[in-house]
Parts: C-alpha cells; sequence; structure tokens
C-alpha cells in the first residue's frame, strides 16, 4: 500500500491505494465518484472515460498510481457552481440520454470537443467520439445537441445600420 | 469493492517509476524476467487482466527523459522515443508531410483516448501479427536502438520483430527507441482491411524513391502472416512505375507470392483475396497523389 494524492475536479484527495489498482476503481469505489462507470473493463467503450491532466483517456486502462500527483476532471468538474454546462442542458434538450449509463462520459467527451473546437464537423464529432458507445443509439440526439451549443457559439451578425434602417 | 473478479483486476505487483536509463537498467538487472517494462500501460494492463502476464514488477518508463525524446534532425531522419505516444506523434507536422505511410498507419488505431496513452514502441514490442506499425516502419527502414548491460545496439526492425509476441529483446534489455532514415523524394502510404474486427486482417505499406536511375520501391504486408512479409515479387512488379498494368500484375503476385496463414480472425484464402484488394487500392491512391 502507499498514499497518493490527486486532484480531482479540483480538490485534493488523499487516500491508500495498491499498486495494483485501477485509476477507474480508485475514482468509483475509494472516492465514490459513481459517474465514471464500470463496463467492458478492456478499453472498448469508453464509458469509464476522464481527463487527465487535460486530456481524455479511459480510465480502466490507467493505474491510479499513475495519477498521483497529477489532476483528474470527470463530468462534475464540468459544471459551474451547480449551474448546467450548455452540452448538459442541450442533452437534455434533446433528449440525448436514454438508459443515461453512457452519459456522462458523452457529455464530458463532447464537453471537451466543444471546448477545443467549438466548430466541429459531423466527421470530427465521429472521430473525436469514436471510442465511446450508446448502446440504445442516441447518437442522433448526441449529435443534435453538439450542433445545438456549436451554432449558438458562433458569432451572431448584427444587422448593419444602413440596411437596417432602409 | 469490485476487487477480486478475474478480467476486471490486476495480478500483484510492485510498481517503479524510474526517472532515467541508469535506473530502468538497474531495476531489469535485479529483477529481469520478473519485470515488465510499461510505456502508455495499454497492451500490458490488458494482458495482466486476462492473466496472461503477472509480472512481479512493473516499470513504468514514462517519466524517463530520454525516452521522451521526439526529433526529426535535418539529413539524418526521426528518432521515436519509447515513451513517445501515438498522439504526440499525430500532432507533428513532419509525420504527414515525410513520413505519411507511418502517419496513415498510426492514425487509424483505435480511437483517440487509447492513442493518447498508447506509445509507438509498445505497439511494436507486444509484437502482435494483427498490428500496424510494424510493416509501415519496416516500408520506411527503420531500427530500434535497444540498451542493456553490455551497452548499446540497433536492429532493423524486420528482425527485431522474430514472430508472434517474439522479439530480439533480453530480460535485462530495454528499447530506447525507434530510428527512421530520412525519406528524400519519395513517398508512401498505408492500407489496411478490418472487418469491423479491432485487428487488420490484412495490411500493406508501400514507399517509392523517385531517385531517377535509383528509383525503388519497398512493400510490405502485415497481418496475413505471423510477422510482417516485404515481397520482392510485388515490389518488382511496380519498379518501372505505377500504371493501370502495373497495378493489375502487383496485384496477382500479392494474391499468388506473399504467403497467408489460417487463424482466429479469417482464412488464409480470404486473405489472398484482401491482397489484391488492398494492394489495388494502395497503389491506385499513390497514382493519383
Amino acid at each position: 500500500m502507499r498514499e497518493i494524492s490527486v486532484t480531482v475536479n479540483g480538490r485534493a484527495r488523499k487516500r491508500m491505494i495498491k499498486d495494483n489498482e485501477l485509476l477507474l476503481d480508485f475514482l468509483r469505489e475509494r472516492l465514490e465518484v459513481r459517474s465514471v462507470k464500470a463496463a467492458c473493463w478492456r478499453g472498448e467503450c469508453g464509458l469509464c472515460t476522464v481527463m487527465l491532466d487535460g486530456h481524455l483517456v479511459k480510465s480502466c486502462l490507467v493505474l491510479a498510481v499513475e495519477a498521483d500527483g497529477r489532476e483528474v476532471k470527470t463530468v462534475e468538474g464540468i459544471t459551474n457552481d451547480g449551474e448546467l454546462a450548455p452540452i448538459q442542458k442541450a442533452f437534455v434538450t434533446h433528449g440525448a440520454a436514454q438508459c443515461g449509463f453512457c452519459t456522462p462520459a458523452w457529455v464530458l467527451a463532447t464537453h471537451e470537443l466543444l471546448k477545443a473546437n467549438p466548430n466541429p464537423s459531423d466527421a470530427d464529432l465521429v472521430e473525436a467520439t469514436s471510442g465511446l458507445v450508446c448502446r440504445c443509439g442516441t447518437y442522433n440526439q448526441i449529435r443534435e445537441a453538439v450542433a445545438e451549443v456549436s451554432a449558438a457559439s458562433k458569432p451572431r451578425r448584427e444587422p448593419r445600420e444602413s440596411l437596417a434602417r432602409a | 469493492m469490485s476487487f477480486g473478479s478475474p478480467y476486471t483486476t490486476l495480478p500483484d505487483f510492485e510498481y517503479h517509476k524510474p526517472t532515467s536509463l541508469e535506473e530502468v537498467l538497474g531495476l531489469l538487472k535485479q529483477y529481469g524476467d520478473e519485470a515488465k517494462l510499461m510505456g502508455g500501460g495499454v497492451g500490458l494492463i490488458a494482458f495482466m487482466k486476462e492473466r496472461l502476464m503477472s509480472p512481479g514488477h512493473v516499470i513504468d518508463v514514462k517519466e524517463v527523459k530520454e525516452l521522451k525524446l521526439l526529433e526529426n534532425v535535418q539529413g539524418k531522419g526521426l528518432t521515436i522515443g519509447a515513451a513517445v505516444t501515438l498522439s504526440d506523434l499525430l500532432e507533428r507536422e513532419v509525420l504527414k508531410k515525410d513520413y505519411t505511410v507511418l502517419h496513415e498507419a498510426i492514425a487509424k488505431v483505435a480511437d483517440p483516448m487509447i492513442r493518447r496513452r498508447a506509445t509507438l514502441v509498445g505497439n511494436l514490442c507486444e509484437a502482435i501479427p494483427w498490428v500496424d506499425s510494424p510493416p509501415a516502419l519496416i516500408a520506411l527502414d527503420a531500427t530500434v536502438a535497444i540498451a542493456g548491460p553490455d551497452g548499446r545496439r540497433s536492429v532493423p526492425v524486420g528482425g527485431f520483430i522474430r514472430g508472434p509476441v517474439d522479439i530480439d529483446l533480453g530480460p535485462s534489455e530495454i528499447v530506447t527507441g525507434v530510428d527512421i532514415p530520412q525519406t528524400k523524394s519519395s513517398h508512401g502510404a498505408f492500407e489496411k482491411f478490418t472487418g469491423g474486427s479491432e485487428f487488420s486482417l490484412a495490411s500493406v505499406a508501400v514507399m517509392i524513391s523517385n531517385g531517377g536511375r535509383n528509383r525503388r520501391a519497398r512493400v510490405v504486408y502485415g497481418s496475413v502472416n505471423s510477422s510482417p512479409i516485404r515481397s520482392a515479387e510485388v515490389e518488382e512488379a511496380i519498379k518501372d512505375g505505377i500504371s493501370p498494368g502495373s497495378i493489375r500484375k502487383a496485384a496477382e503476385v500479392a494474391s499468388e507470392k506473399v504467403e497467408c496463414v489460417d487463424d482466429v480472425l479469417a482464412t488464409a484464402a480470404y486473405r489472398r483475396h484482401l491482397l489484391k484488394v488492398i494492394t489495388t487500392k494502395v497503389l491506385r491512391r499513390m497514382m493519383s497523389q
């Protein structure tokens, strides 16, 4: 056993862990961050996706000890003082969750995509989320939610004054 | 807690995180056969869950400065350290421009989250017959740089991979990186067929140098046999240029001469058909470039 310290959603968390513990188990079982889902355990479904030092990774393929001294962000970390992020509101509007099991991973991944690329093409969205599955098949609704946030971020063109007067 | 059931947990091991190559070599000398080196961990963690590997010691090399090296030296070529991830590589403009065949081979590996962790050297050292980077590296004439208790040595990628999960590396040695000679007035391309599998059923990497009289082609097939196969017959078929006629000839000899095997992913007969398809596809694309 050894003690590690990981900053999770801005808060430093210290726990004793075993060397062979997965980051997925550390988050779910030791810290009770239950939005991080355990499903395939082999890096195929992507539902255990978290941000590790600013990059999306699958936490079933990361050792907890590797996160020592580093920063982890989960879907809980994207809300602002309890207010839902735009992509979360859009998921609600478009019914982009069916059973909801994969939703935290999809919200986190699409949130990060939109942060890096505010106007992603369909191909960008497919590529960025190619490591995630949704067995209810809400892909279309997720695409609509992303499109809504993307459209809202485009600068609106105000009518020019001369034209407005005409 | 979910700890305890196989496939979701890892066997017990001691974790080491050295920061210098000397430290790595010291740990390897001490633990040898009982130790496994870990780059991105993608393969190792999966193998450990399946209990295909149960090392007593895991040596994480991600923080070893020398292994993080990724540099392109004019006149020499590209050096890729063992801790360099596929994402690190794909973010480099030079890879797409000058080492297209490798860029195409790794751009479609798994997904962005896995590429953020997986390393090129890890991919190579697993020596799984169905992965895509080895044929591309052989087409580029790349060599593997190895450090061990007796100093350093380097071997061509083709010789380094001896067979499925079998590489030319001693228990107290480490692959420090891969060296790719500079590509001069040449172009390359990669094609694969997965049929929806996580692995390729057949792949092909092509490099053609256009150095006037020194024009030469390197054509390497992956995933059809226990290790990648370079085909002199296909290279001969396109040595005078890529045309509809030479493409037809190349596709035929690929299907006839490249030795394919039956395995869990596909039959040899299906692979022979795929060789025709991917050879035609990759050469047509190169002809129109």
